[in-house]
């Protein structure tokens, strides 16, 4: 197990480096000048050029690769050219918010796609099934921006039940902050509880056409049992390989429902940063990004191996 | 599976203990009502603004999104009356202008603090003036014209100049590009401010990008005297608290101010005005004047070099399809020529005349006798401003129908930034300019701004208006240069815009204006 962990470390650090030259390479390719967004629509070509002489983007691209690479070497991610701090800090302060809803929608979706899944395929073509295969339908082609417009509507603006937007005031509470994402979190949890839902249902129809279950069936024991005892646990590789994959494109991917919500989270800075061409936030950012990406999907390697005792590495 | 049931029970207890937990939490936090969650106890007035500012030094950047914020900080030595007329604001007094026009001699203010607790030294404001000329893209413009800045005894400053420049005190009086009034150790050369102190009514207590940036009342402020107009007058910070909020979806600011979770709400869509209406508690603020959409031409390199071709564009543009298109709602959109709106001082319809002469005929004349033959008018727009989106797609439609081969080219606002600088890449592109109280601070004026307008007859019709200190017979030369605007075309007015805000019933003593500020306003509990 070591050995496959360190092996899976070391290729790690090969994609990281490849992430690295793409991302530097996409972002300067593409046209935009941080510091033309910097100085506002009235500034001259002059002032313009004068900034970037300052920022150092008028160095040569291969000196600023190098430079960059430098840092990254020294586990420095460089400093943000906007937001006047170091990008790792930028993205510390966004982390609680992005770590918080990322585990709020995948909870929602977990708690949504997993029962009735699992209830999904223990009832095959009944109501209940064609029901919940429905709403899964429904859920996957609703976009998670209508989701969230729909929710702050009927449930901040018409009851105040909720806050419309934001991460709450300065000095508040984790329980104000939780609150703040929980209309989020749905919003972002209902389209993903789809997918999980579908895989669920797949994975355990497949379990519950094995011998063994239809063994124990024989064997008497309560089909409550047989289901999420016997069937569930061999159903779980796919479910786990699905919400690992849910979680990590959730902690990038929730840039609509942020900017929806006015979040200040990791997604809102990467699309922030673009806009603005922030570009040591953008490669710093995706750099992490990837990173987790990474660390999640080894994580769901590993986790086989917990569920599955037949997975050795 | 003992092992296997035993770890799921602990697993299961362990969710259990942290749902528990959260829901705890989120309930705790549910006890109390929404709109106080959200940090609007009565001395905070929280604002929803179009999105994070640059920076907030009020010096380098001509942003409005930093005016509007910073100009709560800082104070520069005058500011526009509710007239649009200049007024001092850290200067005790409008400047003494000398005959020839030459020599500035601007009093301050005395018991004028800092927000350090540091007074107001002349040696300051020498020091801001000179950091401005070096600084601000606006000071910049000015520099090469400035003799000396010096102190004349303690309570003076002496702005001399190399020939007469009438606009310098409107430009010091601009809240962006700003003449701002520092301590001269935050001034680090031509960079930015070493830190964010001022001398206006509110201070900086904490900056979150992306979250908020909260202001706090200056208690040892010294508002000057008179009664408030406009940005002049007593300013007076009843409220303690002004937080920005940046919410960049214009969706979620009319839904936060709807639900009480901001004060006030800027720059929303105007089609939400009748939801903003109908709604209790919640009054839309409609500012005007507030801008004019351009559609500036290459008058440097390419076709549109060409004089004629540009009063060909003239002619094939309807302005008033385009500014329905852009805007959707006549309440928000006048179909004005003249580059000052009326009741501004410097309104002048007459000649304005060929902003309505809308004649596909007449444009399909003028492309012949300038020769176009067909060569692809390249139009750089953003989606990211919408309305300037949808006025570049009428322009399309109408320059192809008076004969203009158009390649309208579609890119993100960053993107377009950077391309205009290059003369080359393109013949016109879609922008607009915010309501200046001064004509000179116009953009299209600046020979170095992108579109390059520098005729000999403009630049000895600007440098006449730019000498001229007597307010009546500068009106006279702004008509001129008016008139040469619509003679030689370097840009099309498309019109004026105005800007949809709401604001909270409870916010009392707003005055709408192009960069809203929240001195002498107050809540109601």
């Amino acid at each position: 197990m070591l050995v496959y962990i360190v092996r899976r470390f070391a290729g790690m650090m090969i994609v990281m480096l490849l992430v690295a030259m793409v991302v530097f390479v996409i972002a300067r390719v593409v046209p935009g000048d941080p510091a033309a967004v910097m100085l506002g629509s009235s500034a001259t070509p002059a002032d313009v050029a004068a900034l970037r002489g300052r920022l150092g983007l008028d160095e040569p691209l291969l000196t600023q690769f190098l430079l960059y690479l430098g840092q990254i070497l020294r586990f420095d991610l460089g400093e943000s050219i906007f937001l006047n701090r170091p990008v790792t800090q930028a993205l510390a302060e966004r982390s609680e918010l992005t770590a918080l809803l990322t585990a709020m929608s995948v909870g929602i979706a977990m708690l949504i796609g997993v029962p009735i899944g699992i209830l999904s395929a223990a009832k095959r073509g009944r109501l209940i099934d064609q029901t919940a295969l429905g709403l899964a339908m429904l859920a996957a082609s609703v976009p998670s921006f209508w989701i969230g417009l729909t929710l702050i509507k009927y449930l901040a603006v018409d009851h105040s039940w909720f806050p419309v937007a934001g991460y709450g005031p300065p000095d508040a509470s984790l329980g104000e902050r939780l609150r703040h994402l929980l209309l989020p979190a749905i919003a972002l949890g209902i389209p993903n509880s789809a997918l999980i839902l579908r895989f669920t249902r797949t994975s355990m129809l497949d379990v519950l056409s094995h011998d063994y279950v239809r063994t124990a069936r024989a064997k008497g024991l309560p089909p409550l049992v047989v289901v999420l005892k016997h069937a569930l646990r061999n159903a779980m590789i796919p479910i786990l390989t699905v919400i690992g994959l849910t979680t990590a494109v959730m902690i990038a991917g929730a840039i609509v429902t942020e900017t929806v919500f006015g979040l200040p989270g990791v997604g809102n800075l990467i699309v922030s940063a673009v806009l603005r061409r922030d570009y040591p936030v953008i490669q710093g950012a995706l750099l992490v990004v990837s990173a987790i990406y990474v660390l999640i999907n080894l994580t769901v390697d590993l986790l086989y191996a917990v569920v599955d005792p037949r997975v050795r590495y | 599976m003992t092992r296997f049931s035993r770890r799921l029970f602990n697993t299961a207890l362990g969710t259990t203990i942290a749902t528990g937990g959260l829901s705890t939490s989120i309930l705790g936090a549910w006890t109390t009502p929404a709109r106080a969650q959200s940090g609007t106890a009565a001395s905070v007035v929280t604002v929803a603004t179009i999105g994070e500012p640059p920076t907030l030094d009020p010096v380098g950047t001509t942003s409005d999104l930093v005016s509007i914020i910073t100009q709560h900080m800082f104070e520069t030595l005058f500011t526009f009356d509710g007239d649009w007329k200049l007024a001092p604001l850290v200067a005790s007094a409008l400047p003494q202008v000398s005959a020839d026009g030459k020599t500035y001699t601007i009093p301050l203010r005395g018991g004028v603090t800092f927000h350090d607790g540091s007074t107001v030294t002349v040696d300051d404001v020498v020091a801001s003036l000179d950091h401005w000329t070096k600084a601000s893209p606006r000071g910049k413009t000015v520099a090469p014209l400035v003799e000396s800045i010096a102190a004349k005894g303690a309570d003076s400053v002496v702005v001399a100049l190399k020939e007469p420049f009438a606009p310098l005190t409107a430009l010091l009086a601009m809240n962006n590009g700003a003449a701002a009034i520092v301590p001269k150790s935050v001034i680090d050369g031509p960079g930015a401010l070493k830190s964010l102190i001022g001398t206006g009514p509110y201070k900086l207590l904490e900056h979150k990008p992306d979250q908020y940036i909260r202001l706090v009342r200056h208690d040892g402020y010294a508002s000057p005297a008179g009664a408030p107009s406009g940005y002049a007058g007593s300013r007076k910070a009843t409220i303690g608290e002004v937080r920005f909020v940046p919410v960049p979806n214009a969706a979620t600011r009319v839904s936060g101010v709807l639900a009480g979770q901001y004060q006030f709400a800027d720059s929303l869509p105007a089609e939400t005005l009748p939801r903003i209406k109908d709604a209790a508690g919640v009054k839309p603020v409609i500012v005007k004047p507030f801008g004019f959409p351009l559609m500036i031409m290459n008058t440097k390199t390419g076709v549109m070099a060409n004089p004629k071709l540009r009063q060909a564009v003239l002619a094939a543009l309807d302005p008033g399809d385009m500014l329905l298109a852009g805007l959707g709602d006549p309440a928000f959109v006048a179909a004005e020529g003249s580059i000052y709106a009326p009741g501004t001082p410097y309104y002048d319809a007459a000649s304005a005349k060929p902003y309505a002469d809308h004649a596909p005929g007449k444009a399909a004349e003028l492309l012949k006798a300038a020769g176009y033959k067909g060569e692809p008018i390249r139009i750089m727009t953003s989606v990211q401003y919408e309305f300037l989106y949808k006025m570049s797609m009428v322009a399309q439609a109408q320059l192809e129908l008076a004969g203009f081969k158009v390649d309208l080219q579609v890119l993100d606002w960053a993107t377009l930034l950077q391309r205009r600088g290059d003369e080359k890449a393109w013949d016109a592109f879609f922008t607009y300019h915010t309501f200046v109280p001064e004509p000179s601070l116009i953009t299209v004026l600046n020979p170095s701004y992108p579109g390059w307008w520098d005729s000999p007859a403009k630049r000895e019709a600007l440098a006449a208006f730019n000498r001229e200190m007597d307010p009546a017979a500068r009106k006279t030369k702004w008509v001129a240069l008016q008139t040469l605007f619509y003679s030689e075309v370097p840009s099309v007015k498309v019109g004026e815009f105005y800007n949809l805000a709401a604001a909270s019933d409870k916010l009392t003593g707003y005055t709408p204006t192009p960069w809203p500020f929240f001195w002498n306003t107050s809540l109601k509990s």
